[in-house]
């Protein structure tokens, strides 16, 4: 009986998987500061939920944060504005008909890598907010892997705006070529379960229900 | 108002930082690429100018944005109305050709100047009275090189944003003050 079980639940392992340590930070709450925003700019609601969602996940003893996307989008802005740059102060040194060579090449080379950019934060990007690792040490070496998207839903004449959080949770082995477990959550909530009326918000909500997310999706076979 | 948005950037950090001075930057730059791309497809140093005195009254008045191309093997006819920037004078003058001569190329001549097809031009302004000899610092014609290009088209009266930014220099500063505050602090 209890082999079909866990032959039923989809995990090689003979036991449950346990559910990730995501200590909640309630105990600091006296601590921290208070984040207020403006109530009517919903990309000021969207962004502020993400960057808390952030400091969450990545704070100590939490994930690791994984800056790949954020570092690809710096590089190559980065590079853009360096391009320009140079080119326009040779366009500015140098005579026009002299300069057009360089000057060409500096502007394709610049719509190429804005293109990229564009074509990256689009395609590969998209709505991810948070990707991060983490490597625990129990009989073997897992990694946890987890990656979070986020959407802003605007509000209908029948429900407030929403905010929609997709949590992807991937536990491997072997250096994640022995697949442990994948789970995948979508849940979402109108802003007003966090935000008051002036515009606080409330981290300790936001933070649990974060929290409840990761576990499900670390919990729930697929 | 600031302490929000500073508290705001200590809680996220560095990389936080740089994302957003990226999005300044990338505003500024963009805007410049399409400058120097425009300036390459019409082959001219500055395609659009503005008019700065009435010399060309009643066809351009003070203010008009003016667009310019410059075809590269075309000349110029009488008649043309074009941008011409004589070199050792900070200000292009906008008049229109009254003369317009072409020398035929001759490769065998001694005079290395006709090895190309090469043109002597004369200008005047429509509400001048006299032709532009006496703005061309000792030059008896005005050549290719030193006509910016030609006018294709106009806009009236956009061109005194530019007016009074010179004239009024804190106008620009302002502008450039608010525009960067602005794209640092908002998220996108």
């Amino acid at each position: 009986m209890a082999r079909r079980k866990t032959a039923e639940s989809g995990d090689g392992d003979a036991q449950q998987p346990s559910t990730p340590d995501v200590k909640p930070t309630a105990a600091l709450n006296v601590q921290r500061e208070v984040i207020k925003v403006n109530n009517a700019n919903q990309s000021e609601l969207k962004h502020t939920l993400d960057d808390t969602l952030k400091r969450f996940l990545g704070g100590p003893d939490q994930f690791k944060t994984i800056h790949r996307h954020t570092d690809v989008r710096l590089a190559l802005g980065w590079s853009c504005v360096f391009i320009a740059s140079g080119t326009a102060l040779y366009g500015y040194q140098t005579q026009f008909e002299k300069s057009k060579f360089v000057v060409w090449t500096g502007v394709i080379l610049y719509v190429l890598l804005t293109s990229i950019q564009t074509l990256y934060a689009y395609f590969i990007e998209g709505r991810t907010v948070y990707v991060g690792k983490r490597k625990t040490f129990t009989k073997r070496i897992e990694t946890e892997r987890i990656t979070i998207e986020s959407h802003a839903h605007p509000s209908s004449p029948s429900s407030p705006p929403k905010y929609e959080l997709s949590v992807l949770y991937i536990r491997s082995t072997n250096n994640g070529k022995s697949l442990l477990h994948r789970g995948k959550i979508q849940d979402s909530l109108g802003f007003n379960a966090f935000y008051d009326e002036d515009g606080v918000l409330d981290q300790v909500v936001f933070e649990e229900w974060v929290r409840g997310l990761v576990i499900k999706a670390a919990g729930d076979a697929e | 108002m600031f302490a929000e948005e500073l508290k705001t950037f200590r809680r996220l950090g560095f990389r936080h930082v740089l994302l957003q001075v990226l999005n300044f930057a990338s505003v500024i730059t963009s805007g410049l690429m399409i400058w120097k791309g425009l300036g390459l497809i019409t082959n001219t140093e500055s395609p659009i100018v503005v008019v700065l005195s009435g010399s060309m009254e009643p066809a351009f008045y003070r203010g008009d944005l003016l667009f310019l191309t410059n075809p590269p093997h075309t000349s110029y006819k009488t008649g043309d109305i074009t941008v011409y920037q004589i070199p050792g004078v900070d200000i292009p003058i906008v008049h229109r050709v009254i003369e317009a001569h072409d020398l035929a190329k001759d490769p065998s001549s001694n005079n290395t100047l006709l090895h190309t097809n090469r043109q002597l031009l004369l200008t005047k302004g429509d509400n001048n009275y006299a032709d532009d000899i006496q703005l061309y610092q000792g030059l008896d014609w005005l050549e290719r090189e030193h006509i910016v290009g030609k006018v294709q088209g106009y806009l009236p009266y956009i061109g005194y944003v530019t007016i009074a930014m010179n004239d009024f220099p804190q106008l620009k500063y302002a502008l450039l003050g608010i525009l960067g505050f602005l794209a640092l602090l908002q998220r996108e």
